[in-house]
């Protein structure tokens, strides 16, 4: 081989050694991922370090108080399904509510049972009005009221003061009747506001059983409401009846003094 | 197109000289490698370690300890300040102890009996008004009119007269029946609230409420009764005062036909 030969050689085999090793320094500076995957990196260990802590505060910071906390669940549920909201002692509620359905629809009917005992026509006519727990038959009682026990008297037959005693206890009287009809006709709807607010019961929740007390509660308010304008009546008409005994007193002192001024005009000496 | 771009890195490779192409090569390797690529990543990942774990150290660790502690305490509230089960089951002994110790005392009281007639007719008359039986209340008519006879005949009275003995007697009568459906009313109401009372004995706070709202509605139920027992009162009055206004006017018009019968006499000696 001639000299040029080899120098041409010898120039492309430094070339070529100068290349590698340049492109080894390249792939040793790269990230390569051969090294990695060998476990030799630092970098592993450092991540399996982490990855341990991190695991170990899941374990004793997360984990164990949310078991804890499930726990604490867990019982209070126990307690509030056995103890507090047992199904056994719902069911038997609800049941009692069945079983007073019965009762109350009985007492309702007791209620119902024809009571009237009038047996001439006139005093048939207005007890069948004051019976029919009718408020539509109020004009039947003013009528029926006055075929049995008459009219004001006419002037001719009584002093003025006298007859507006007379319409006013028949006003009253009238009026308590009335209100004894409007009474009746009250309690009966009480009644089966009772008996449907009862069938709700027999299907209610412990939560919804609050609300139908809030109702029944209204209902009853109602109801004392209802019977304390009842009571207002009678007081009234017991007030009327002891006017009526002030006014017959009243009466009897005027026509007392009236008889004394003329039994001593009578006897006055020289008067024929 | 190919052929001129070989011919240019030909062209150019001769223009540079050896050491400036291995300044070239160097500089462009310096450029591809990335130098601080595996330094980067490895901060990123203890950072991301560092974060991870003061996260869960903290603001997860911190509420869910909080959590635990809350959860504990309402547990503990409901169990020993809200519905100790000691307290239930003392209340529950509590109701049935009342109950063991006013139900008879009441029964006792309520079994008295009133009656107080003496004759025959009277003592059944009573008798059967107190009976609480509302199956009776047919036989009341034929009874109270043996006591308090029947109303005048035609002949002996006046219609108006037999009218108000009538009326009187009517609701006489009725507010005797009503006060026997009353009674027999009053009698299955005790034996719903001592079921109430049974019942609260063995309820629970949860099943408690339920009671109390049969409770009401029996309240409801008595109020309606009582509201007709009341009805029947003001009808019993109502026609006490009609009827004294009724003799009044009666004595009225008697008086003032008198005084016309003696204007009549005294005219005409």
């Amino acid at each position: 081989m001639n000299r040029p030969t080899l120098n041409r050689l010898w120039k492309f085999l430094r070339n070529a050694v100068v290349a590698a090793c340049g492109l080894a320094v390249v792939v040793a500076l790269l990230p390569s991922k051969a090294r990695s995957q060998l476990g030799l990196d630092p970098c592993c260990a450092m991540m399996q370090v982490g990855l341990n802590s991190i695991s170990g505060l899941l374990r004793n910071v997360v984990a164990q108080p949310l078991g804890s906390i499930q726990q604490n669940q867990q019982q209070s549920a126990n307690y509030e399904q056995q103890v507090v909201f047992p199904l056994a002692a719902i069911t038997q509620a609800r049941n009692m509510a069945v079983q007073f359905e019965g009762q109350f629809i009985q007492m309702r009917q007791l209620f119902e049972l024809p009571i009237s005992s009038a047996t001439l026509r006139t005093p048939q006519l207005l007890e069948q009005s004051l019976l029919s727990g009718n408020p539509g038959a109020m004009p039947q009682i003013t009528s029926n009221y006055s075929a049995l026990y008459g009219n004001v008297m006419p002037p001719a037959n009584a002093p003025q003061s006298v007859r507006n005693m007379v319409d006013m206890t028949d006003a009253e009287a009238q009026a308590a009747m009335k209100k004894a009809v409007e009474i009746d006709a009250l309690a009966n709807l009480e009644l089966q506001a009772a008996e449907q607010i009862n069938q709700q019961l027999q299907t209610a929740a412990p939560g919804s059983s609050t609300i139908l007390e809030g109702e029944t509660a209204a209902w009853l308010v109602r109801a004392n409401a209802y019977t304390q304008s009842a009571m207002a009546e009678l007081v009234r008409v017991r007030s009327i009846e002891l006017a009526n005994s002030s006014g017959q007193l009243k009466f009897s002192a005027s026509h007392a003094s009236t008889l004394h001024t003329t039994g001593n005009q009578v006897l006055q000496p020289g008067v024929q | 197109m190919k052929m001129k771009t070989l011919e240019l890195l030909r062209n150019h490779q001769y223009r540079l000289s050896h050491s400036r192409r291995w300044l070239f090569v160097a500089v462009i390797t310096l450029y591809l490698i990335p130098s601080y690529t595996r330094a980067d990543g490895i901060g990123d990942i203890l950072s991301l370690f560092h974060t991870i774990t003061s996260t869960l150290q903290g603001p997860i660790g911190s509420a869910l300890n909080e959590m635990r502690t809350v959860s504990a305490a309402v547990n503990k509230f409901r169990q020993e300040i809200i519905w100790p089960l000691s307290l239930i089951n003392q209340t529950r002994s509590f109701v049935s102890a009342t109950r063991a110790h006013y139900t008879g005392l009441m029964s006792q009281i309520e079994g008295l009996k009133n009656n107080s007639a003496t004759l025959a007719l009277p003592m059944q008359l009573e008798s059967m008004f107190r009976g609480a039986q509302s199956g009776s209340i047919g036989q009341i008519p034929s009874l109270y009119t043996q006591v308090y006879q029947p109303v005048a005949l035609a002949g002996i009275a006046q219609p108006g007269q037999r009218n108000l003995m009538d009326i009187d007697d009517a609701m006489a009568m009725d507010s005797l029946k009503t006060s026997m459906v009353s009674d027999q009313t009053t009698q299955g109401m005790l034996t719903l609230a001592d079921s109430l009372e049974q019942q609260a004995a063995t309820a629970a706070p949860g099943s408690a409420s339920m009671v109390t709202a049969q409770a009401r509605v029996a309240d409801l139920v008595t109020q309606a009764q009582f509201a007709k027992m009341l009805a029947a009162q003001l009808r019993q009055e109502a026609t006490k005062l009609a009827h004294q206004n009724a003799t009044l006017k009666h004595s009225a018009t008697t008086t003032q036909n008198l005084f016309n019968q003696i204007q009549q006499v005294l005219a005409h000696p």
